[in-house]
Order: structure tokens, then sequence, then C-alpha cells
């Protein structure tokens, strides 16, 4: 029973979370016909479930939303202002050169100065030798060290993993 | 009908510049190394690398858990768990870059994100991502390299 | 993602507030759902919904139909919720005293001794979520608040089901160690002579 419940145990959460195969289903069902302790497992999940889930289930019941709506509208209306982009798109629209049939040129001029960023862009690559390897490094937790053997060709990206750490909420 | 063809040539032009990394797939060997001064064995398949783990770390035992070839596609995470299943590497494949992977990585330490990072894996380079402690004493440490 | 709701965020990319409207009817449940589920406070909870419609309007041309868009939105929610948590800092004790937490009405049907009791209980899950980090908190609301599926969750968190798997495993793991006085004290009547006769779960859906 004991290796039977330890191999349960992997699949009860997933059963829990409606998350498992029909076979898997049905063999955890089975175990839990013959078993009080997987049981009670399965019963604290529950539980716990229900603590998160009935509070937030009485406060969107008794919730009207009371203004809700109006009080974003009104904010976005304050909010409201051209950006950059939208002076650009504007002056776009009116702009007399696109009604004129100059678009032609124009075109062939976006295609050319595309082609000589593109050059630009290709050529800045740095080669394989002078090209970083680690871009960014981040750690909320634990202190970090990055080396590099350039002779061996490796990096490390080392997390020093402090024992018994208490967690903070984040 | 004049700005809607003007926009399909930059369309056109801006996805052939690009069409390479839309595309993108590579494959990645990741081993999973419990490393630790237990014993002093290195795992048969570490040799290739048992001259870079011997002059960086001062541990007697290398230990194979894990040797797998991940299929990275384009913005899909993947991730394997060492340590019985408390550490867990995600993989993502974030660019290709003139053959260059570009990999985020993020290290979960029993659901808590302990690191996260982003590599280029030039080739013929490893990467080592190290740290998190074993529950039998020692370290894990994820040995990455493209396979070009 | 149905054809209507496409052509209703279409809209709301170009700006138009009426279809944001058309959003905010759609889901501003959802959305309360999510950020009272982290912060467990009214006022807050609809402080919360208030900036996530305004901050999706302006947003809302980011997104390009990759992921579906309710998973796009509870990101957006989930993440707007802990950093208002995170700023607000720890929320005071709500006392007994305080407008709104005495419903005059469950005393007719609970008893004063009750309600205390559950409105300790809602204290200490409150402080108990506190107290996870911000994944395991997340990854608890969008399975037991919203109902969403591993890959659904995977989505929404922009990581993979191995990690959503994890964080599900570890919170649940933290909060009932948390909450170890509670779970198995309050929960249904047992009958653990014939599971038969409980309503197990892990059933399909329909």
């Amino acid at each position: 029973m004991k290796d039977s419940c330890s191999s349960i145990s992997k699949l009860l959460e997933r059963y829990f979370d409606q998350e498992v195969t029909d076979k898997e289903r049905v063999l955890v069902e089975g175990h839990l016909h013959g078993c009080p302790a997987c049981r009670d497992a399965l019963k604290s999940l529950e539980e716990l479930s229900t603590f998160i889930k009935v509070p937030v289930e009485e406060a969107i019941q008794k919730e009207d939303f009371p203004w809700v709506w109006q009080k974003i509208e009104r904010e976005i209306r304050l909010q409201k202002k051209l950006t950059w982009w939208q002076s650009l798109r504007s002056w776009i629209d009116i702009s007399p050169l696109f009604r004129r049939k100059v678009w032609i040129p124009a075109v062939a001029t976006v295609v050319v100065l595309l082609f000589i960023t593109a050059q630009i862009i290709f050529k800045k690559t740095p080669s394989y030798a002078d090209a970083s390897v680690v871009e960014y490094v981040e750690s909320e937790t634990d202190n970090v060290m990055v080396y590099q053997l350039e002779k061996q060709k490796v990096t490390v990206i080392w997390v020093f993993d402090e024992p018994a750490k208490d967690q903070t909420t984040s | 009908m004049k700005r809607p063809f003007f926009l399909l040539i930059l369309i056109v032009l801006f996805l052939s510049l690009f069409f390479s990394s839309a595309d993108a797939q590579v494959q990645v060997r990741l081993r999973a190394i419990h490393a630790s001064n237990s014993g002093s064995s290195v795992d048969p398949s570490l040799r290739d690398l048992h001259k870079e783990l011997g002059s960086l770390f001062s541990f007697t035992s290398y230990r194979l858990m894990k040797d797998e070839t991940l299929n990275l596609s384009l913005n899909q995470p993947v991730s394997v768990s060492a340590r019985e299943g408390r550490i867990v590497l995600e993989a993502t494949l974030v660019g290709l870059h003139k053959n260059m992977p570009e990999i985020k990585l993020k290290v979960v330490r029993e659901g808590t994100e302990i690191l996260n990072t982003q590599v280029r894996l030039l080739p013929g380079r490893t990467i080592l991502v190290g740290g998190p402690r074993h529950l039998r004493g020692g370290v894990v440490i994820y040995a990455l390299h493209a396979r070009f | 993602m149905d054809h209507e709701e496409t052509e209703m965020i279409s809209r709301c990319q170009q700006g138009d507030q009426e279809a944001l409207k058309e959003i905010f009817d759609k889901y501003h449940k959802k959305v309360y759902r999510i950020a009272y589920g982290v912060v467990r406070q009214r006022e807050g909870a609809l402080d919360i919904v208030q900036e996530v419609f305004i901050k999706l309007f302006h947003t809302i041309k980011n997104f390009k139909g990759r992921s579906r868009f309710y998973t796009y939105l509870y990101r957006m929610t989930m993440n707007t919720a802990i950093d208002h948590a995170r700023k607000t800092g720890k929320q005071s004790v709500s006392s007994l005293d305080a407008e709104g937490s005495f419903e005059p009405s469950d005393s007719v049907e609970k008893g004063p001794e009750r309600i205390l009791l559950q409105k300790e209980l809602e204290e200490r899950v409150k402080r108990a979520m506190d107290k996870l980090p911000a994944e395991q908190r997340a990854a608890l609301i969008f399975r037991d608040v919203e109902g969403l599926s591993y890959q659904e969750m995977a989505e929404a968190m922009g990581s993979s089901i191995g990690t959503v798997m994890s964080r599900l495993h570890y919170g649940r793991k933290r909060l009932q160690a948390l909450l170890k006085d509670y779970v198995g004290l309050h929960g249904q009547g047992r009958d653990s002579s014939d599971p038969k006769k409980q309503n197990l779960p892990g059933s399909k859906k329909e």
C-alpha cells in the first residue's frame, strides 16, 4: 500500500485538478477506495481550494461594480492626447504628397534606404569571437556569478543557493 | 489601392529579412549533472567535460542524471526537471541570429524562480548553469551545448 | 477566439471605446475575481479592475493574437494585482468593526461566533497567501479561483506546464503548512467509510 500511495500521491494533485488521463483516473479512484490516507490528502486539497475560492465567490456575488465603467471612461478621456505617432499618421493622411502620383519614387527611396540600413545592421553584428555569451542574468532570491573560460570555451552561471532560506513575499 | 500596395512592399521586405528566424528551431543537448564530494568518479558520458569541470570546480564526483536533446522552437518553453522534480530548468528559444541561438533559461526551485538569464549558444561553446543544492549533498549543474 | 471577439478586439485596437465597453461587460467579473483573489479586499480589487481596463485600452495594440485573449488579459490582471499588493504593502488586519465587514443579515443565519471564526479564517488565508511568492500565488488563483487548465495557466503565466505544476504543488504545500490549524477542521462532512458517497473530483468535464 505504501508503494502504491507513493506513486498515487504524485498523481493526486493532477487528479484533483482534472488533468489526468482516463487510465490514470481509474488508477487513482481504484486506490482511493481502499486508502483513507490518500482520501484525507485529497480532502485537504479540496479544503484548501475552498479557502481560496469561497471568499472570492461571496465577494463577486455581493458586488455590483458601482460606477466602475464610468470611472474608466473618465480616466481615458483625461489621458487622451495625441502621441507622436498619431500626429505623424494624421500628417500622412492629409499630406498632399500622397494624393499625387509620387508614390513610385517614394517607394523606391524607401526600398533603397532599407537596403542600406540592412547592410549597416548586418555589418554591426559581432563575430563569433566577440559576441557576448550572456545577455543578462537576474535572480531575486540568490547571488549569481558569471565566469568565462575563453580557452576551453566554457561559460559558467553559478547560483549561490543559500541553505534554509526564508521566502518572503515577492 | 496605392497605400495597401506600398504597405505590402514594406511587409514583403521585412518578412524576407526576418524569414529565417520565423521558422527557427534548434537542437540543444542538455545534461543534468550531480556534482558532489561523495566518492571520486566521473560518469563516462561526461568525459568530454571532465577537464573543464576539474578546472572549474573542486568536486570529486560527477554523476550524469539526465542527458536529453531538446528541440527548441521559437517562443515554446521546454522544461527539464532534476532532483526529483524540485529543480526545473526551463529553456525557451527567443531568437536565432546567424546560427547562434539565443536562449532564455529559467531555473525554478520548488516553485520559486531563482535564476532568469538569456544566453547565446556559440558554436563549440558550453554553458554550465549550476548551484542549486542536491538533496543528497552536492549541487546540480546543467550543461548546455547547441547542436549545429 | 470567436469571430465576434476578434472583431471586438480589432475595433478596440483602433481606439473604439465602445469596443472596450463590450470587453469590459464580458470580462470585468473575471478580472475582479483574480484581483480579489490577490488582494482579498473590495476597494483594492475595484481599483485593480479600473486600472486593468485603462491599461488594456492603451496596450491592446500589442496583442497579436498569438495567445488567447483571455489569457493575455488574465496575465495583465495578475501583474497589476501583484504590483498593487506590493505597493500597498502588507494590508492592515481588517478590524471586525470596519465598515462592510459585518453583514447584519449574516447574524440571522449564522450567529456572531461563527462569523468571527469565518472572519478569522479569511484573515489567516489572506496572510498566508501574502506570504507565498508571487508566482505560486498566481498559480493558485488561476487554478482554484478561475479554474484554468494547466495549458491555459502556462499561457497566462508565460511558462511551461512543468513549471505551472511545480508552482501549484509548492504553493499548496506551503499554504497547507501555514494553515495547518484549519485544514481538516473546517472541511465538509467526511464519510471516510464509503468513498462513493463523496463527490470525488477528477471526473472529466463534459
